[in-house]
């Protein structure tokens, strides 16, 4: 049984947080993956179901062509639980439906890295009107260093 | 007929950019949609350009109210990485560091919801209360708004006779209990201007994921400091204030409150400071490929940064930071709805709001 199962079978079981259906480390509880095609929304449900506060989306773009990599981050009780995978293209299911907090997050990861929610529409958050999505934090071109320090961008 | 009236991008109280479009019938506001980015940076982006002493003082500029408080989560996320803990007494400074902010920036706050009320004479009052913190913070620290404090292990500086600083928070606490909370609570003003004013529901708070002060004047318990205690909060006595109310007044009330607190945290950092190293000392620091995550209770509530890192490299992957008036400021969208025009920059106001993090 998976976390998320778990979690929607009974949001107040103690055995709820076994370290066999977590992963600790840099601070987060992360949710094992039971099924690969497990999708955000459902752990997204079952966060509702328990109460947890949703936090923040933070993506980083993969080498190459290879996708993002995304990380949703909920609070219960001052636990930080998280929720890894990674996309192949840029499109990932909205959470915004289920959860209002998500709406200035998803706009924010579109607008930074060109990452498209699907089920829901945007409005310009940072951009201004006719901006284009991804340019703030995509990778396109290698960026510069800092002019006069010694220091060298690392390549993704 | 409803007709539309755009406020911004200056901010009539602030001084800021940030703009609210507000659909309004006569003087009642319907509904309102925010725009911000005004002053948009690309600090994320800078900081995968920066090494690990750079970057410090690079995330610093993040916010120039809570400033410690952005070095201190991102210094926690690269100890993390760095696999190195800093020592008590650096832990303890970093308390009183965090306090002494919370402070500067409630004060701040609370002369602004002054002024904002009308009550000028409150706000020089406020502001007076002010000056003897940042004095404070600029003895321990040299500076006044960049402190320069924080190291990736440590502090960069010892507070050196901390007992001399107890008084300092004695008279704060006098002067407020004496002159600021009884103002707040019982004036006709405040009530009048306050009370029932930019109501956000504890369902609406709930839903919105709201922090900090906004959060607990909407009878929502929740602080970092108690939840999941770093530094040496673990060590402090004190109470999270709460209020059900979840206009502009509870948080007013909130926060009030909390600047006592803080000044009881302050007194048991002070007088409890261990003897000991501050830092690390000069180590050179190898991080670990990975992800590290650190949470901090800011004057505004949840500041949560992410830092990825690959071993070997001088920069980080990548430095996310979340802060806490990003998701406080959609929910001003519910505070405005049915409130007149006129109460509108106060209720902006009352989330204490930080367009420098906002548009970081």
């Amino acid at each position: 049984m998976t976390v998320l199962e778990k979690t929607i079978e009974n949001p107040a079981a103690s055995e709820l947080w076994n370290p066999d259906l977590w992963t600790v480390d840099g601070g987060v509880w992360w949710m094992k993956r039971g099924d690969p095609s497990e999708s955000v929304r459902e752990v997204a449900k079952a966060m509702n179901a328990v109460g947890a506060r949703f936090i923040t989306i933070t993506a980083y773009q993969l080498p190459g062509a290879e996708g993002f990599k995304l990380e949703y981050h909920w609070d219960l009780e001052g636990r930080l639980l998280g929720f890894a995978f990674n996309i192949p293209g840029n499109t990932v299911e909205s959470i915004f439906d289920l959860c209002e907090a998500a709406d200035w997050i998803e706009r924010e990861v579109h607008e930074g890295f060109g990452i498209d929610f699907s089920g829901r529409e945007y409005e310009p958050l940072l951009l201004r009107e006719g901006d284009t999505p991804g340019v703030n934090l995509r990778e396109t071109t290698p960026a510069k260093p800092v002019p006069g320090s010694a220091q060298q961008e690392v390549k993704k | 007929m409803s007709y539309e009236i755009p406020m911004g991008p200056y901010h009539p109280a602030l001084e800021e950019p940030y703009k609210l479009d507000m659909v309004c019938v006569g003087e009642t506001v319907k509904d309102a949609k925010l725009h911000i980015g005004f002053n948009f940076r690309g600090i994320e982006h800078l900081a995968e350009t920066r090494n690990y002493i750079q970057v410090v003082a690079l995330m610093e500029r993040v916010c120039g109210i809570c400033s410690f408080i952005h070095t201190l989560t991102l210094c926690q996320a690269m100890e993390d990485l760095a696999g190195v803990t800093p020592p008590p007494r650096a832990q303890y400074i970093r308390v009183v560091m965090g306090e002494l902010e919370r402070l500067h920036s409630h004060v701040l706050w609370a002369g602004i919801a002054s002024k904002l009320m009308g009550f000028k004479t409150m706000f020089m009052t406020c502001f007076e209360l002010r000056e003897k913190v940042m004095d404070v913070l600029q003895a321990i620290s040299g500076n006044r708004v960049n402190y320069s404090m924080n190291r990736i292990g440590g502090v960069n500086r010892d507070v050196e006779n901390p007992l001399a600083l107890v008084e300092m928070v004695n008279e704060l606490e006098r002067e407020m209990a004496r002159t600021v909370i009884p103002i707040f609570t019982t004036s006709t003003t405040a009530r009048a201007r306050c009370a029932g004013i930019g109501v956000l529901t504890h369902e609406k708070a709930v839903s919105c994921g709201v922090v900090g002060p906004v959060a607990r004047a909407s009878g929502v318990t929740q602080d970092l400091r108690k939840q999941a205690p770093y530094a040496a909060y673990g060590e402090m006595e004190f109470e999270v204030p709460v209020e059900q109310a979840g206009d502009v007044r509870a948080r007013l009330f909130v926060r009030a409150l909390e600047i006592m607190e803080s000044c009881r945290i302050l007194r048991q950092a002070l007088t409890g400071m261990p003897h000991g190293e501050i830092n690390i000392g000069e180590t050179k620091l190898a991080f670990r490929t990975g992800t590290a995550t650190s949470r901090v209770e800011a004057p505004r509530g949840e500041v949560m940064y992410s830092v990825s890192w690959k071993e070997g490299s001088r920069n980080p992957n990548r430095v996310h930071v979340r802060t806490p008036t990003f998701v406080n400021m959609p929910s001003v969208r519910w505070m405005v709805q049915g409130a007149r025009l006129a109460d509108t920059p106060l209720i902006q106001a009352s989330i204490d709001p930080c367009y420098s993090c906002t548009d970081r």
